[in-house]
């Protein structure tokens, strides 16, 4: 990205966009990320994927590369661990035993007088704009969809095992899978559900606390998107250090 | 074909191999340890390493990976160090010319024998590397260069054999920089993994290359003098010459890999490189500790130097000691290379409960037949080359 | 010159001692054994019904918070707790209107039950922390 971007993103952005300090505002793109939503007090932040936007040469504010530009918000304290989701994802999507495409893991803080906060995170595939997996691929067995943005082993035939990606991948979200002799992952249920005409994903679907929302971030209307856009919302990813450029957002609404 | 065959295997003149009981029985054990390898590796291949081998999700690169990268490496190293002599015309570096040509090549063959065991789908390389090639990928950078180069190896050798110096040469400096880039993709496959920072960044593949110089200096004293001592020959005074010019140029070679390690860790412990600053604790003051003071540290390069800089290279025997326990430690270094690098989880420093400190592996029986089989192969191929070679001499022209 | 430091610090902490101790006592609550009779079950109620897993400790509600068995025997709870479990509308809809823990869980008796979810839903993690505990104080005993 150069200057002129960034002048023209200013110029272009809402009334509010002048209250960020041009510091923090270019701290936050080198991470990848393009300022698109309002500043509060320091924390109430919405980030937005913007590499591939810019690699595709029309970088637009509030704007996606890909449409449906495939994306999941986790409303991370809502949840609770039913692990009703991995359940699903199991079910749909054939997993083995040994592996997992999406998992729960379990965060504490500590409180005052010895107490804690119990946080539970759910991980899955980040379908990342700018995939180190996908790099990495000698035979291109795997690639990020043009359309949709999802990550997926496409032709599976191809893939030697060499396992590159699985340690290029900064999430852990790849495993190798002994009966198809292919690496194996998430691909939000595109080729059990979304191929077949369903709008989200299995875990989406079976999450009884509303805490996995799937949807198009390229849509206005969608669910996503106005999570991604609200006022006071504080928006991570994880692992922005990477340079990844991750699509799956993490918002304390 | 016997006439082009003659050529390329001397019939008479050089050195003629001992025809011993022992000798003879160490080539077979060699050769039973180099098929149970091989019966090993495609029982891993065919049950799935799920059920085979100690790689998991957290660390899907075992000590295949590890003997892989120890071998190509040592390739690599020797051509650099043959190259010295018979493309750059160092005349020092002449009379371990030919034998380091030879011997890149069985390393590298033994590079590939292991990792094909490795790679769980192997098989379908061969359509895959040319069908589905990616340019952005190191890997794939990596194995295409190294097939080139040992394809060009192969030619390089048989018109070495076959006397002529000027296209071997011309050869020579072709394989030279298809080696070198390869080795520094296979550092790149390494060091460009953004998420995984006690690879990440620019060192790796710089690192490698040097690591290859030092193990290619190393290797080749190893190689020589064993071949003397097993065949019983007398070695001329120009192959200790050479030797002594190999030993100096080994000495500086593991001085800078001293400064490479010091300054690794040193940055490594000061910053605080999410992942990087765990992975080297570990190897310092935790699990890898054995591995790294020991290992790398004291075998692979604080009492080589000593011993080679004490005799300053000329005794046969310290020589052969030093050069042996140099190759000890730098198995260790790629060992620790290839593991740490895997062993701190992704999510780490996020205040998780009931998520490991560190990633665990250790390889099981079939990876260690796999890398015994891969030692023994190579073992077997370097003695069957002296045999056939006649003591690789190179005639003086 | 260390000698003194060392008679130094070890003076100064036998004086601290006792009034350590002192401040230990007059937390009071920590000494008092646990009566089931009084305080109801020990051991925690796990619900994995309708949906996993949800913890319940008699012994924050009543030794803790001062309630007794009456509180919530029977009228929002039988005593048996896998009843409530079969009950239809054991939900968490039905909790935010006042049911079951809602009656206290309303934001001004007790916190609300539409926060802090993890206090409560520990989870298939949690359970199983909670389990592998028991087991491993079942083998100490």
């Amino acid at each position: 990205m150069n200057d002129k971007d960034v002048q023209r993103r200013e110029e272009l952005g809402p009334d509010r966009r002048q209250e960020i300090s041009s510091l923090e505002r270019r701290a936050l793109l080198k991470l990848g990320f393009a300022i698109s939503g309002v500043f509060l007090g320091g924390s109430v932040l919405s980030l937005v994927s913007v590499r591939k936007a810019d690699a595709a040469g029309a970088p637009v504010i509030g704007g996606y590369p890909y449409n449906p530009h495939y994306t999941m918000v986790i409303r991370e304290r809502h949840c609770i661990d039913c692990e009703l989701c991995k359940e699903a994802c199991v079910k749909t999507n054939g997993v083995p035993a040994y592996g997992y495409r999406t998992t729960i893991l379990e965060k504490r803080r500590a409180l005052e007088e010895g107490k804690f906060e119990t946080t539970f995170m759910p991980v899955l595939c980040n379908h990342c704009n700018n995939p180190p997996c996908v790099r990495v691929c000698p035979t291109t067995a795997t690639w990020k969809d043009k359309t949709t943005g999802i990550v997926g082993i496409y032709r599976p035939s191809l893939c030697i095992g060499c396992k590159t990606c699985m340690t290029a991948c900064p999430y852990n979200a790849r495993y190798f899978n002994e009966e198809r002799r292919a690496i194996d992952k998430c691909d939000f249920c595109f080729a059990s559900r979304l191929s077949k005409g369903e709008k989200t994903t299995a875990c989406a679907a079976a999450c009884p606390a509303d805490v996995r929302v799937f949807g198009n971030l390229a849509d206005h209307g969608d669910r996503v998107y106005r999570l991604l856009h609200a006022p006071e919302t504080l928006i991570w990813v994880l692992r922005p250090e990477t340079g990844a450029v991750p699509n799956v957002f993490y918002v304390n609404t | 074909m016997n006439t082009h065959l003659a050529g390329i295997f001397p019939r008479s003149g050089g050195l003629e191999a001992r025809r011993s009981t022992t000798l003879t029985l160490t080539m077979a054990l060699l050769a039973l340890l180099a098929v149970a390898g091989i019966v090993a590796g495609i029982h891993s291949l065919v049950a799935g390493h799920e059920h085979t081998f100690g790689v998991s999700r957290g660390v899907p690169w075992g000590i295949l990976i590890a003997t892989y990268v120890f071998f190509v490496v040592i390739s690599t190293g020797l051509c650099i160090v043959s190259s010295i002599g018979h493309v750059f015309g160092f005349k020092e570096f002449m009379p371990i010319a030919k034998r380091a040509v030879f011997l890149s090549i069985v390393n590298i063959s033994t590079g590939f024998l292991v990792i094909a065991f490795e790679i769980e789908s192997s098989w379908r390389m061969v359509v895959g590397n040319v069908v589905g090639a990616n340019l952005t990928s190191n890997i794939w950078w990596m194995g295409t260069l190294y097939g080139f180069y040992l394809v060009l190896m192969v030619v390089e050798f048989v018109m070495l054999q076959k006397g002529r110096h000027g296209l071997a040469s011309a050869c020579g400096l072709a394989v030279l920089l298809t080696g070198i880039a390869a080795n520094s993709n296979l550092g790149a496959v390494f060091g460009l993994l953004n998420g995984q920072w006690f690879w990440q960044g620019p060192y790796m593949p710089i690192y490698f290359v040097t690591s290859a110089a030092t193990s290619g200096a190393v290797a080749i004293i190893f190689y020589t003098v064993l071949a003397y001592k097993v065949n019983g020959w007398q070695m001329s005074e120009a192959m200790k010459q050479s030797l002594g010019s190999v030993a100096r140029l080994a000495v500086l070679m593991l001085a800078i890999i001293v400064f490479f390690t010091f300054w690794r860790t040193v940055a490594g412990v000061t910053g605080s490189a999410p992942g990087r600053h765990e992975a080297l604790l570990a190897l310092l003051n935790g699990p890898y500790r054995f591995n790294f003071w020991a290992g790398e540290v004291l075998l692979g390069l604080v009492l080589p130097l000593v011993l080679l800089l004490a005799t300053r290279g000329r005794n046969i025997n310290v020589l052969f000691v030093a050069t042996l326990i140099a190759m000890v430690g730098m198995f260790f270094m790629r060992y620790d290379l290839v593991i740490l690098g895997q062993l701190v989880p992704p999510y780490h420093g996020m205040g998780l409960v009931d998520y490991p400190e560190f990633y665990s592996y250790s390889p099981t029986l079939h990876e260690q037949l796999v890398v015994v089989g891969g030692a023994a192969f190579c073992g077997l191929f370097f003695l069957l080359g002296e045999r056939f070679f006649r003591g690789h001499l190179v005639d003086s022209h | 010159m260390r000698i003194w430091l060392g008679v130094w610090t070890l003076a100064v902490a036998l004086l601290i001692h006792p009034l350590s101790n002192a401040a230990d006592k007059g937390g009071g609550k920590a000494a008092e054994p646990y009566d089931e009779d009084t305080y109801g079950p020990e051991a925690p109620v796990v619900w994995v019904k309708p949906v996993r897993s949800v913890i319940f400790e008699h012994r924050v509600h009543t030794m803790d918070a001062g309630l007794d068995c009456a509180s919530c025997h029977d009228d929002l709870f039988e005593m048996s707790s896998g009843e409530v479990a079969e009950k239809d509308d054991f939900t968490m809809a039905a909790i935010y209107q006042g049911k079951y823990c809602g009656s206290c869980h309303d934001g001004s008796t007790a916190y609300n039950a539409n926060t802090r979810c993890t206090t409560c839903h520990i989870g298939v993690r949690g359970h199983q922390r909670l389990e592998r505990a028991q087991a491993e104080k079942g083998r100490a005993k």
